[in-house]
């Protein structure tokens, strides 16, 4: 029997030419910013070791202090609530991630999560895991954190009013039992086996305090300031304006190198990076587009560090819709895409190609043999096979009955990148003789497609829960997003059935990567590209930054010792 | 009496109803519910008792017309209901954004009355001179340039640039007391120029037409004939015949200003009504929307009410043909 242990030791050219334009603009007015680019700038007060005058392109030069008394964070979307789990979505766990800890941590996105809530995590048997909670951490009020306040959270999350982590303890993995062993122990009972829970649920789930969560019937009303066993206590919330977290210094893994983070919600791109230049922040917490890396990095006193985020630009199908119920359909249509040309012509070689498939190669979970090319030649034997073939000479293929294989992708208006992303496709499908129509609408319509049905096919933007998580994978796969439970698949329910009798982590990823290698030789998601992720701050407000898988550079590693960080993370660039 | 009052409010009363009820209607013909937010891409693994329990939270799992009467039974109460995106009140949510919003559109209507007005008159009073065909123009370019593309600019030259005013509106307070109103007025200055421009031009224009509009009338041609200053018969005479339209453009530019700047909110940073609406849209948080709509519909209609009341005072042939 397998046993593991694991003990505590981290747009369209219009509009993009008119995006850089002012961007441009903005950046060069504010050279002649009155802020001094060798002063620490507002966005930071500095408490010690403030580098000397930065240059943007000696990096060494720019190191600032790594630790401050303040810092102002601009992010470009408001959470809503003071961060309730329940209603803030997951953009929002590097802000949660501040005041909530996890049994192992930083999540469930690298290959081996450290015990950080848990002292240890075993397994015991394929379907048993023993948990010993860290002895002597507090929650954020002073009261004392127990091996209870575990078990009731997954008790509350499986059995309460559903949320986001619902299905994580109810289905993949589903635990039936938690009982409590010891003062400090518990031991977790699933109904099939388990073998991921200590690398993947318990790095998933934060944990909630009983004695704040108890009383609370309707979770999604709750508007208090959460208290967590975090680094960052959030001490004020200023609806649609900003969020003021004051650090733990009583944190157990060290007291937070920042004394106070003061997040705001600054929508506007060109207004966050002037922001940014004159001082007023000292990070924008938000993608910098690929037109304007090199001109902020060319700024005096502004540094752009680049991550590997988990996302992928995708078109999801609607594969309870002709023709996109033909399997052989699906994979033609994505052996039709040159993934490269959009990565060239519309992120300027800031992304990589999706080639390697759905959902991220750069996740621990994802087969790494994955490949989805482009070859046109094979995709239209494919269509030919199908019986697709152009009767009238227009160009366009007709199917059985005659009528045209025409599809209709729908895109968000707001994102330009994936509006030019659509038009080119219209040219490389019809290269093959499909049909492609374009049109255009808001977030929230887009996001309902889900649920309506209403689609051929849509773009859209998946993240590391979706593309990262091994247990996100499965229910993707019943959910809806790639396919939906009860409708028939065989090959993916034997592949299911022998995933769920696996018994240790290795066998269960390995499973997972032959449900993989099924699921991109018919695709119902087709990647098409990988972004980039660049970052801009002023290394004079704070130069503490380092990278934690899926959750960027504004994470709580990064506010936290070396000695903190140290085998938990991924990166670090100070 | 009450028959002429009621007569007065009755078809503000009406257009109160039917547009509470198309801001119920709305959000929920739109494709997409709160769920769809809420739970993402989950929203597929949740069952039918499931999915009640969650919309059971803000009532949303009752059948529509039952919301619709809660929705108006909680309206007379004052009630709004529970935002799905926040989980908080709606009512206190508008009245924190209101603040914001009002801050921006009061300073912006009075200045804009203030500038166009006046230079109106003088553009119609000069109208074949150079200073009235200067002013024309300059208003008519004003009036074309999109907002959020000045408000860049405005960001780029007097924020980042020379750093007069601060980029973000909505940063925590560093001061107290009353230099908190001098604070809040840095912070806005930017926003409230940015609108003022665009809708002085606009004031500009209205003036200008309805002063043009009095000068061939016979009682100029007496007023002069009486040897009446020419100053004084512009603003005696000319501007205080012309007032009414320019009266009525400003009840419709306040009734937009409470619900329609989210660019400007967006550029700015300001937390106001616009931009509230808007994120609201995105999560199709209903009862945030039905608030939001609630208070633009009662700035719109308020400000034609109160134009309306207006009317009588600045021109007696009103009062008198409501006798």
């Amino acid at each position: 029997m397998a046993s593991t242990q694991l003990i505590a030791r981290g747009p369209g050219k219009a509009t993009r030419r008119h995006a850089s334009l002012v961007a441009t603009l903005l950046l060069v007015a504010a050279c002649g910013s009155s802020t001094p680019s060798d002063a620490p700038a507002s966005g930071g007060t500095a408490s010690e070791g403030a580098a000397g005058s930065p240059t943007a392109t000696d990096p060494a030069a720019t190191r600032g202090p790594v630790t401050a008394a303040s810092l102002t964070i601009a992010i470009p979307d408001d959470p809503g609530s003071a961060l309730n789990i329940y209603t803030a979505n997951q953009q929002f766990d590097p802000l949660i991630d501040l005041v909530y800890d996890k049994l192992m941590g930083p999540s469930p996105y690298v290959d081996e999560p450290q015990p950080l809530l848990a002292e240890s995590v075993t397994q015991v048997d394929p379907s048993t895991w023993d948990v010993t909670v860290r002895k002597g951490v507090s929650w954020q009020d002073g009261r004392p954190f127990t091996a209870d306040d575990v078990k009731f959270t997954y008790e509350y999350f499986r059995d309460g009013i559903p949320n986001r982590y619902t299905h994580h303890t109810n289905d993949a993995p589903d635990i039936a039992s938690i009982e409590a062993t010891g003062d400090r122990t518990l031991r977790f009972h699933c109904s099939y086996p388990c073998p991921e829970l200590g690398s993947v649920t318990f790095a998933d789930l934060p944990i909630l305090p009983r004695h704040v969560w108890e009383s609370v019937t309707e979770p999604a009303k709750f508007t208090g300031l959460p208290i967590g066993t975090g680094p960052y206590r959030l001490t004020e919330h200023a609806g649609g304006q900003y969020l003021r977290f004051d650090a733990n210094d009583a944190y157990f893994l060290g007291k937070p190198t920042v004394d106070q983070l003061v997040v705001t919600i600054t929508k506007d791109q060109d207004a966050t990076f002037a922001a940014l230049s004159s001082g007023e922040i000292g990070i924008a917490a938000r993608n910098v587009p690929p037109e304007l890396i090199a001109g902020l990095a060319a700024r005096p006193g502004i540094r752009v560090v680049s991550t590997t985020p988990l996302t992928s630009v995708m078109l999801r199908l609607n594969y309870e819709r002709p023709p996109f119920t033909e399997p052989r359909f699906r994979e033609a249509l994505s052996l039709a895409i040159d993934r490269q040309a959009l990565v060239d012509t519309i992120l300027l070689g800031q992304g990589r190609p999706g080639t390697q498939g759905y959902p991220h190669p750069d996740s621990p979970w994802t087969n790494p043999d994955l490949s989805t090319p482009f070859d046109p030649g094979r995709a239209a034997a494919l269509l030919d096979a199908l019986g697709y073939t152009d009767t009238d000479g227009d160009g366009i293929r007709e199917n059985a009955t005659g009528g045209p294989i025409s599809l209709d992708l729908q895109v968000t208006a707001s994102e330009p990148a994936r509006i030019r992303a659509a038009e080119l496709l219209v040219g490389q499908l019809n290269a093959v003789g499909i049909g492609l129509g374009v049109r255009t609408a808001d977030a929230g319509t887009i996001r309902s497609l889900f649920g309506s049905r209403d689609f051929d096919m849509y773009i859209d933007q998946g993240f590391a829960h979706e593309l990262a998580d091994p247990d996100q994978f499965i229910e993707s796969n019943r959910s809806g997003l790639a396919w939906r439970a009860g409708l028939a698949y065989p090959e993916w329910d034997r592949l299911v059935a022998a995933w769920e009798q696996t018994t240790d982590v290795e066998a269960r990823r390995a499973a997972t990567f032959d449900l993989e290698a099924l699921f991109n030789r018919q695709p119902t998601i087709i990647p098409l590209w990988y972004p980039n992720e660049s970052w801009a701050f002023r290394p004079d407000a704070y130069d503490g930054w380092s990278e934690t898988r899926g959750y960027g550079i504004v994470n709580k590693w990064s506010f936290l010792p070396a000695d903190a960080r140290a085998g938990r993370i991924a990166r670090t660039f100070d | 009496m009450v028959r002429r009052v009621a007569v007065r409010l009755g078809p503000y009363v009406l257009v109160l109803w039917a547009a509470l009820t198309i801001s119920f209607a709305l959000p929920r013909i739109a494709p997409g519910e709160p769920l769809d937010y809420l739970l993402g891409y989950d929203a597929g693994v949740l069952s039918a008792e499931e999915r009640s329990a969650v919309l059971a939270q803000y009532g949303l799992d009752r059948p529509v017309p039952e919301q619709y009467v809660a929705y108006l039974a909680g309206i007379v109460r004052g009630e709004l209901g529970t935002s799905v995106r926040t989980g908080r009140p709606v009512r206190e949510m508008v009245a924190g954004r209101l603040g914001w919003t009002l801050a921006l559109a009061i300073p912006t209507l009075v200045l804009a009355l203030l500038i166009g007005v006046p230079l109106g008159a003088l553009a119609a009073w000069r109208r074949r001179r150079r200073t009235g065909v200067a002013l024309t123009a300059t208003a008519l370019l004003l009036t074309s340039v999109p907002a959020f593309w000045l408000g860049l600019i405005g960001i780029a030259v007097f924020a980042a640039g020379l750093g007069w005013f601060p980029v973000i509106a909505a940063l925590p307070l560093t001061t107290s007391g009353p230099v908190v109103v001098l604070e809040l007025a840095r912070r806005l200055a930017l926003p409230v120029l940015t609108l003022t421009v665009g809708i002085a031009g606009w004031m500009l224009l209205t003036s200008r037409a309805a002063v043009e509009a009095t000068l061939g009338e016979p009682y100029l041609q007496l007023a002069r004939a009486n040897g009446i200053p020419e100053r004084d018969i512009l603003r005696r005479h000319a501007l205080r015949n012309a007032l009414l339209p320019v009266t009525t453009n400003a009840g419709l530019t306040l009734g937009a200003l409470v619900g329609g700047v989210v660019v400007i909110e967006t550029v700015f940073s300001v937390p106001g009504i616009g931009s509230l609406m808007y994120a609201s849209v995105l999560a199709r948080d209903y009862p945030t929307l039905q608030g939001a709509f609630l208070v633009t519909v009662a700035a719109v209609i308020g400000a034609n009410l109160l134009a309306d009341l207006a009317y009588p005072r600045l021109d007696p042939r009103v009062r008198r043909s409501g006798r």
